[in-house]
């Protein structure tokens, strides 16, 4: 296949392709899934083939094949040269590429414990202890009828050439913990809740979570809920958000409006715009304590990697410094419209898949309170640990989280549970009421959802815990 | 190898690894998709892929694999990794056999139109009379996408069922924007070129644009809803995503012990279908082999049945509705079935009401109990005595499942097969007529 992807640049540049790269993309990945305590299935999957990027006097073609095929090549490609020579017919402005260094590159994430080293056996072991315990209603103190349990593992190889001369292969392992818990008494409520462990590094991973604790406390976290979680309060408030909550909402209200694909229009048809116009760089958004960055550089981290799928070396973006615009993520179309390099957002989730910008491990820093500092000034508030439900609208304006565990904060003390207090707030609003940050930082992974067809991408994010002050909490009709 | 040889090799090779029991499915699809954004291309694209995907069954574990490389080196490395973990697995403990055959499936018609492969070149063109549709109606802006399929999958199981289809499929999704905040949406699909239309998509997404623009902020509360085929089709697909019996087990259905009871309006039937003539998701078979029959989910409100394959079925000591998916069974296409009323008359008696074109980012609070939100957007209208008056901006739908099953008042009479990216269950179309329905949440930021 790399012999393909050579020839692919080649053979594109001869039919008059002004730019061509190949990405050979391999896939090798595993999933356990248990469900209610039942091995549901194991499941192997092996995808690998070749994308293909090819720009012809402006226009813009991607094509993919998996057979190793050098006639077959020649024919899609050859297709793919006239298909985005055809589409320059219904362009205003032929699409340009930023300059960019030439790399020649090896990288990789070498796994302590390969997930082959680990037998199927004790994976499903691991799973069904897993659910042992929150199934016990005397370990967990309620209910908890309905679970399913997946880890999901995959390595992931890419070779990238194009016709610049640079050539970048890589490999990196990741392994995602996924559990959707449900507690409930026959007749009574239901409180459910997603845990998602996921990094890109090997068995060791897993091995660190400690997930048997972790499901324990997530179930028992539940039943309480169930049982003394009240009515959040109507009057004006201070609200913390956990650490969890935080990294949503930087995730969706300042991840996704600084892609500049989504501030130039180019997924309006599908997720949507951005309320952030180019103009707005420099602005204030929200107050000094806020500063988010997205770092593809965090080792170990979900949504790691050194050069992106355009083979642009990897660096921390500063979105928000301070509170003010301060950065949009760039892929190599979007910096050259605006005349600047590209910051390496471009990825890819399959071999299937065009690059397009996306996100890695998006946070807001944190400061240097404690949390016990961050909550003792405020005399009536809730503390929203975690989250259940939420949305945002397709310009990520208007956002709304709803919380899951949840607490009173009442003369600076944590006091009883909260039941699923509701964050209906704008952005602008959201980040010119943060008046405090603590100084922890956790992060949680993700699959984010983007593009047309669907790439669904590993990142993390997160964030200290954050202190708004004086708000209205929303959701009633 | 072509599918059918792929996946009868597959059955072949995997029986003599000493698995019990062994399907396959087996497939080559060439797709090609146009993206555009502000009137212009962004991308053009083009897929060429080959896959399978195996269940294999052995003493009462279930292990499944998927490749893309379909060489018989390939196949016989992935069955040898399969054969060896079967060994170390867990049994399932509601293990039901895959069903017997042969089978003989009824063919679908519309399912395939030789046109559609051959007509690459004129891809850029349908795109362009949509935009220039769209422009025409009073958008500024279209964005979009064209996507053009042609597949052809095998299935093959080791209890001797045979099938092939071959689908082609067209899909163009317009969305019309007058400025940042205001849009429309219009959208032509179909597995022929019969009824694609897409100066009409275009028309309709830049003609609700249009009526989009000046929008002002909505007011939370509860209002009279009339929902577009486009939003009631996203409604459907997580009533679809529900009623999967795997969904029910997992504690993620609202429908879960509501079997028999009254769910939704007397006057709401709703159909899985997998034999419509040209339905997106029509198949003669499923994944297990089992022909494929109409599964009534919703009749005159009461719910009816649970979509099912076998592993589910004997779980619910029920028969397979020939929905599998192995793991998880999923609705092929949902039919809902048309009412009396003309669009018209629909709105004729809403005295404060709204009038919905999309409803998109739907998330959950409580799957079991149905408790949602969603983001509203592409024709949010006012509906003020009978009239559409003005568009509202804003407001965020914030309901429970059954309770607008329940608080629907009445259906139109003409329906149209709809798929678009915000169908988030994937169930492959929804055809379905206006719907409307009283007592339905909104709410707005305190900030």
């Amino acid at each position: 296949m790399r012999d393909l992807a050579d020839f692919a640049v080649e053979y594109a540049l001869k039919l008059g392709a002004d730019y061509a790269e190949a990405r050979m993309q391999s896939d090798v990945g595993a999933v356990y899934i248990l469900k209610n305590g039942n091995p549901e299935a194991v499941g192997f999957s092996r995808e690998h083939g070749l994308g293909i990027r090819v720009l012809v006097k402006g226009g813009l073609g991607f094509l993919s094949i998996n057979e190793p095929n050098k006639a077959l090549a020649e024919k899609r490609i050859k297709e793919a040269v006239e298909m985005a020579k055809a589409s320059v017919a219904v362009m205003r402005k032929p699409i340009r590429l930023s300059d960019e260094k030439t790399v020649k590159k090896t990288w990789e994430v070498k796994p302590k414990i390969e997930f082959e080293d680990v037998s199927t056996e004790d994976k499903l072991e691991l799973l069904l202890d897993i659910d042992k315990t929150v199934s016990s209603s005397k370990a967990v103190g309620v209910p908890v009828p309905y679970r399913i349990l997946q880890l999901i593992e995959n390595t992931t190889e890419k070779y990238f050439v194009n016709s610049e001369g640079t050539t970048i292969s890589s490999s990196i392992p990741r392994v995602l913990f996924f559990a959707l818990l449900t507690a409930y008494e026959k007749g009574g409520e239901t409180e459910q809740d997603i845990i998602e462990k996921g990094e890109g590094r090997g068995w060791e991973a897993v091995e660190d979570w400690k997930l048997i604790d972790l499901a324990k406390e997530k179930a028992q976290t539940l039943g309480k809920i169930l049982k003394t979680a009240k009515k959040a309060p109507r009057e004006k408030l201070d609200l913390v958000l956990g650490n969890q909550v935080v990294g949503l909402v930087v995730h969706e209200s300042v991840g996704h409006p600084y892609e500049t694909d989504r501030i130039f229009g180019r997924e309006a048809a599908q997720a949507g715009e951005s309320f952030v116009s180019l103009d707005m760089l420099g602005k204030r958004i929200g107050t000094d304590v806020v500063t988010v960055a997205d770092d593809p550089t965090i080792p170990n981290s979900y949504g790691y990697y050194a050069y992106d799928d355009e083979g642009v070396p990897a660096r921390r973006r500063l979105l928000i410094k301070e509170g003010k615009i301060n950065e949009f993520l760039h892929n190599r179309e979007t910096a050259a419209e605006l005349d600047t390099s590209s910051n390496a957002a471009a990825r890819a989730s399959a071999f299937n898949r065009e690059p397009i910008i996306r996100m890695a491990n998006t946070f807001m820093l944190p400061g240097d309170q404690t949390f016990e500092e961050l909550i003792e000034g405020i005399q009536t508030g809730v503390y929203m640990k975690t989250f259940g439900e939420w949305n945002i609208d397709d310009r990520r304006y208007n956002m709304r989280f709803v919380g899951r565990e949840c607490y009173r904060i009442e003369k600076g003390q944590l006091k009883g549970m909260v039941r699923r207090p509701v964050l209906e707030i704008t952005t602008p609003g959201f980040y010119s009421s943060v008046d405090a940050v603590d100084k922890s930082l956790k992060f949680e992974a993700a699959t984010c959802g983007k593009g047309d067809p669907m790439q669904g991408m590993p990142v993390w994010h997160g964030g200290p815990n954050v202190r708004l002050s004086k708000l209205k909490l929303g959701g009633t009709q | 190898m072509n599918p059918k040889e792929v996946s009868a090799f597959i059955v072949k090779e995997g029986l003599k690894t000493g698995a019990d029991e062994i399907a396959a499915i087996a497939a080559h699809d060439t797709s090609r998709q146009v993206r555009f954004a502000n009137n212009e291309i962004t991308v053009t694209k083009t897929w060429d892929q080959t896959s399978a995907s195996i269940l294999l069954k052995k003493d009462r574990k279930i292990l499944i694999a998927s490749v893309t490389d379909t060489t018989e080196d390939s196949i016989r490395n992935i069955l040898k990794k399969l054969a060896h973990t079967v060994n170390i697995m867990k049994p399932h403990e509601s293990y039901a056999p895959l069903p017997e055959g042969p089978f003989k499936y009824q063919a679908i018609s519309g399912l395939y139109d030789e046109k559609i492969p051959k007509l690459t070149e004129k891809h850029v063109d349908y795109v362009e009379t949509a935009i220039n549709a769209a422009l025409e109606n009073g958008a500024k802006r279209a964005a979009g996408t064209l996507l053009v399929d042609d597949e052809e999958s095998s299935l093959a199981t080791s209890r001797n069922a045979e099938g092939t289809l071959k689908k082609t499929a067209i899909n163009l999704v317009v969305r019309a924007l007058t400025n940042e905040e205001t849009s429309g949406m219009g959208i032509t699909c179909g597995t022929t070129l019969k009824d694609f239309n897409p100066e009409k998509a275009g028309e309709e997404a830049g003609r609700l644009a249009k009526m989009s623009a000046n929008a002002t902020s909505g007011k939370s509360g509860r209002y009279e809803v009339v929902l577009t085929r486009p939003a009631a089709a996203v409604l459907f697909d997580i009533v679809a995503g529900m009623d999967s019996a795997f969904s029910v087990d997992a504690g993620i259905s609202c429908l879960a012990e509501k079997l028999g009871r009254k769910v939704a309006f007397d006057g709401l039937t709703v159909y899985d279908d997998p034999r419509v003539a040209g339905g997106l998701g029509s198949t003669p078979f499923d994944d297990e082999g089992t022909p494929t029959a109409r599964t009534t989910i919703i009749e005159d409100g009461k719910l009816r049945a649970y979509l099912h394959n076998s592993l589910t079925a004997k779980t619910h000591k029920t028969k397979s509705t020939a929905n599998a998916g192995w793991i998880s069974p999923h609705a092929w296409n949902i039919v809902v079935k048309e009412g009396k009323l003309a669009e018209k008359k629909l709105l004729e008696s809403i005295k404060n009401g709204l009038y919905l074109n999309n409803i998109t980012y739907v998330r959950f609070q409580d799957y079991r109990k149905g408790d949602f939100s969603a983001v509203i957007r592409d024709g949010v209208f006012k509906i003020e005595n009978g009239e559409i008056t003005k568009a509202v901006k804003g407001l965020r739908l914030s309901d429970n499942i059954i309770h607008m099953l329940q608080n629907i008042t009445a259906i139109s009479r003409e329906s149209k097969q709809i798929a678009h990216w915000w169908m988030e269950n994937e169930t492959p179309s929804v055809t379905t007529p206006l719907i409307r329905l009283r007592d339905v949440g909104f709410t707005v930021p305190t900030k």
